[in-house]
């Protein structure tokens, strides 16, 4: 159960999510019967985090954050409008604030309706959200670890840094239209770069339960990684067969909602869903879905409308799927939400693909590595970017923990090579997946993560193409 | 400095000044030495952003948000501790010290290393941005009438498939307070817009937008601002330069000379030399996430970073950018700072925990992401500074070449080295004149050779400022901070490597 409380006041700040259940769900209920609008949606999303960032010999920021919003939004006629809080206790005048601005937006020309708000719906059950290994990772355990790490790193006559983190969120949602939705979840996620000399390794992962990340081990490995290295030598120019770690083919299929797997998209009739419905895009074994279902990363039942999330699968057996949707973009392309909605900030609300799961293959790492006679093994991109959705190429660099491959074996470490390539292409030449999933966050989207094995991907471009462009 | 908070800054729960949230600031500081802390301070701010942004097709959003809280930090035997939370009740403010207590002794066991901060005499004070006409008073039907005449002429051209404009302001006030006797208050107005078009052909899309293409642009002023972004007419342009660009060519692949526009050179700036001078970076704080630099601690006065006609300041006492304020936020009384000076480097964007490891004095550049996140070194206003003629000048002094501006992608690796940025836009440049557009640019290159590359930069009249967020820290968090250039010239630059 979510919430147990004992100990001093800072104690019970560590164990429990922001609200609770009840408090949340009974002042937002109550908040519901103010102002008349036609339709009033309420969302309390709150996150209570625990972070021990360590470098240069140091833990140099122990942090607890806690952010809370509760945002409203109301529809009067044909106006709309949001307004959030901070805290519960000015959700009121929030929906008074919203229902005030909605009504001044009614009748106005020049836009469609606003979209309704959630009706009642029963969400996914919320089992496994809450591991007490998490709770019970608190700041004296994860600074202990994080001083043995960097002891480690020293030992080997290099360093380590890196941030253990352990987390409650919750998201509570009611509606004018019945719906009455909460869920609170532990999260525990830790990355770390060990460094020795100019060569370096990483490792990651995220979920829900803090005894599954398996932080000392995989420290040992990176350290051990970093110190067989040597000195990185330049990733060569030109067109290799790749084995992307679960990080780095994180980062690849992390793009995948920018090729036009949003209803936004295929409204507009951009994009691979509203173009190349079914088309063959990869090999059959390729399955990649938007699952907050799912037993790894971060599942969660609903979203932030209060839409029990639905399993959406962006490529389907190699074949291009379907998309994610918010109420708004259903009621657009006369489809259901599949409860994908979101709020960035300083954004338009979109819907986003927040749970990406790529499904495992049956290979482990190391038989994918063994399969490449002459190639490379990248563990880490960096500093990925769109250049072009339509035909999926993604700029980025290698970062840390690469080598060459040679003879079905890691030799070399390679410094950062920049690379250009369509994140589809290689979809299309893969032939091996891992079956370890690692999962990564996905920066500024509440609860979002990715998941992902490692790929073997025969035929990858790093350097500059021949002709200088594709 | 006024002796009254101006019109647009009275609002909120914390419109009182120092003396209403003195208490507040006084209890956090007061329970943080009380449990041992050597050395703590405390910001408690209250936000409020209103945006109203419209996309083609879809009811506009119109939201408010409001923040209220604030965030402890402690030194206790030279290792920090941090803590931060929404407001609640006047207890919040000892239980935030209480956490970040907790946190500070829990990592004494992970640290070797300490930190010694050196004594420094209280620094108080009050800041207020000028906004002639305060964006939150402005009638509703006003910003409707913007955004909707914007997003009318984005979409108007054929060939666009969908458009985007907007509007935005934010308010705060945020109050800091240290051990050392600092009370200070500041309170900011910002606004902001932007327009785009994203126009679609076969296997093609082509995006413009205006006045930035990331996050639009927004400063430290009122509503005149929106009004001088001249927002439906500058729809207009991007929205048919957008339509253009579908049947534009591609540049050849090779080296040319380029002319790098303000949007464009905003952002090579914030990512090849902001982020590289960052002190906490350069000492390994942010190996993990954000990365290191090629820079060394050392290289102040030593490390040529560009030619001689580089000359960036570091300056938040400029009013009018989303990088200026009077105090960072740990307090530092902010200054004009040469960062490069004629291609070398002078100095860093520092913090005083950064500062005090390499024995210097902090730069002002302790930025965070209001209450909730630890002060980090982020960029503050950093520019480029002008240099003379205008941009016509500029490109007959090239000749042959492009003239780039306005952001589509951007990485450059961990070290803040090799880069490679794509342009939504570029002009072919023949015999000094601005020929057909190009589409799909793209340049790459190696930081010190690339800014070394650089003959000559434009006047003050050709001058941009462009304001922006920035990702950083673990967990990540946004710093709001502004650059600026003018139009500038380099040779033999890498073209068409994406």
């Amino acid at each position: 159960m979510e919430g147990d409380v004992t100990g001093d006041v800072t104690q019970q700040v560590g164990l429990r999510p922001w609200a609770g259940r009840e408090r949340a769900l009974g002042v937002l209920e109550e908040a519901l019967a103010g102002p008349a609008a036609d339709h009033v949606e309420i969302f309390l999303a709150s996150r209570v985090g625990h972070h021990t960032r360590f470098a240069a010999d140091r833990v140099h920021q122990p942090q607890t954050i806690i952010e809370c919003q509760v945002m409203v939004r109301a529809v009067a006629g044909t106006g709309s409008a949001r307004v959030a809080v901070s805290d519960l206790r000015g959700v009121a005048g929030a929906v008074a604030a919203a229902t005030d601005l909605a009504r001044r937006r009614d009748g106005r020309p020049g836009a469609p309706p606003p979209h309704g708000v959630a009706p009642a719906a029963a969400a996914r059950h919320d089992d496994g959200l809450w591991r007490h290994a998490t709770i019970a990772w608190d700041e004296g355990a994860r600074s202990a670890q994080a001083g043995a790490i960097m002891e480690l790193a020293r030992g080997a006559g290099g360093t380590a840094a890196g941030v253990l983190t352990a987390a409650i969120t919750e998201l509570a949602v009611v509606t004018s239209g019945g719906q009455r939705a909460y869920a609170a979840a532990t999260e525990a996620g830790f990355s770390l770069t060990a460094r020795v000399g100019e060569a370096s390794s990483y490792a990651a992962d995220l979920g829900r339960d803090a005894s599954l990340l398996e932080v000392d081990g995989r420290a040992e490995a990176a350290v051990r990684q970093a110190a067989r290295a040597g000195v990185p030598v330049p990733v060569p120019d030109g067109v290799h067969d790749v084995v992307f770690g679960g990080l780095a083919a994180g980062e690849l299929i992390g793009f995948l909602p920018d090729f036009g797997f949003t209803a936004p998209a295929v409204e507009a009739g951009i994009g691979l869903v509203a173009a190349r419905s079914g088309a063959v895009l990869a090999p059959d074994m390729i399955t990649i879905a938007d699952d907050a279902g799912a037993a790894v990363g971060l599942p969660f039942p609903f979203d932030q409308e209060g839409t029990p999330k639905r399993r959406v699968e962006l490529i389907a057996g190699g074949r291009v799927g379907g998309a994610v949707s918010d109420l708004a973009s259903a009621a657009a392309t006369g489809g259901a939400s599949t409860g994908h909605a979101h709020i960035a900030r300083e954004s338009s609300p979109a819907p986003e693909a927040a749970n990406l799961v790529m499904a495992p293959g049956p290979a482990s790492e190391a038989e994918l590595i063994a399969g490449v006679e002459r190639g490379l093994y990248i563990q880490r991109l960096w500093y990925n970017r769109l250049v072009d959705a339509e035909a999926g190429t993604v700029v980025g660099t290698s970062r840390d923990g690469c080598f060459l491959i040679e003879d079905g074996a890691l030799t070399a470490g390679l410094a950062a090579g920049r690379f250009t390539e369509s994140v589809l292409g290689a979809l299309a030449r893969t032939d091996g997946i891992g079956s370890r999933l690692i999962t990564q966050p996905v920066p500024n989207v509440w609860n979002g993560c990715v998941s992902a094995p490692a790929i073997r991907v025969r035929g990858f471009r790093f350097g500059r193409r021949p002709e200088g462009r594709p | 400095m006024s002796d009254e908070l101006a019109a647009a800054h009275r609002w909120g729960e914390l419109a009182g000044g120092l003396a209403g949230a003195g208490p507040l600031l006084d209890a956090a500081v007061g329970r943080a030495a009380e449990g041992g802390a050597s050395y703590a301070d405390v910001r408690l701010s209250e936000t409020q952003e209103l945006r109203l942004y419209a996309v083609s097709g879809r009811a506009p959003d119109e939201r408010v948000e409001g923040s209220l809280g604030l965030g402890v930090r402690v030194l206790v035997d030279g290792v920090w501790g941090f803590a931060s939370l929404p407001l609640r009740e006047a207890g919040d403010a000892a239980l935030a010290a209480d956490l970040a207590l907790r946190n500070a002794r829990a990592a004494a066991a992970g640290s070797r290393e300490r930190v010694v901060l050196p004594p420094r005499a209280a620094q108080s004070g009050r800041y207020q941005t000028e906004a002639l006409i305060d964006p939150f008073a402005v009638p509703a039907a006003d910003r409707e009438r913007v955004v909707q005449d914007a997003l009318a002429a984005a979409l108007e051209p054929a060939g666009v498939l969908r458009a985007q404009a907007g509007v935005n302001a934010k308010r705060s006030h945020r109050y800091f307070a240290s051990t050392e006797g600092s009370r200070q208050e500041q309170h900011f107005v910002e606004s902001g817009g932007m327009a785009a078009a994203l126009a679609g052909g076969e296997q093609l899309v082509q995006r413009r937008s205006y006045p930035n293409s990331f996050h639009g642009n927004t400063a430290a002023a009122g509503w005149e601002y929106v009004t001088g972004l001249r927002l439906p007419q500058e729809a207009a342009r991007v929205g048919a330069e957008a339509v253009q660009l579908l049947t534009a060519p591609v540049a050849e692949p090779g080296t040319a000379s380029v002319v790098i526009g303000p949007a464009q050179l905003a952002l090579q700036i914030h990512e090849s030399t902001g982020h590289a001078l960052e002190l906490d970076r350069i000492l390994g704080d942010e190996a993990n996430f954000a990365g290191r630099s090629f820079i060394g601690p050392d290289a102040a006065g030593t490390l040529r970073y560009g030619s001689a006609a580089v000359n960036v300041v570091a300056d938040a006492t400029v009013p009018g950018t989303r990088g200026s304020f009077m105090f960072d936020d740990e307090g530092t009384l902010t200054r004009r700072t040469m960062l490069i000076t004629e291609g070398l480097v002078t100095n860093f964007l520092s913090s005083r925990d950064s500062a005090a490891r390499i024995g210097t004095a902090s730069t002002a550049a302790a930025r965070s992401d209001g209450w909730g996140f630890l002060p980090l070194c982020f960029a503050t206003n950093v520019f480029l500074e002008p240099g003379a003629g205008s941009l016509d000048e500029l490109l007959d002094r090239m000749g042959d070449g492009y003239y780039i501006d306005d952001n589509k992608s951007w990485s450059i690796d961990s070290q803040r080295l090799n880069f490679q940025f794509g342009t939504e836009v570029a002009w072919e440049v023949r015999r000094g004149k601005r020929a057909r557009l190009v589409r799909d640019f793209s340049y790459g290159g190696v930081t010190p050779q690339f800014w070394g590359s650089m003959e000559a930069t434009a006047g003050p009249a050709e001058f941009r400022t462009f304001g922006m967020p920035c990702g950083k820290g673990e967990p990540k968090e946004w710093g709001f901070l502004s650059h600026g250039a003018a139009p500038s010239l380099f040779r033999n630059v890498a073209i068409g490597v994406a």
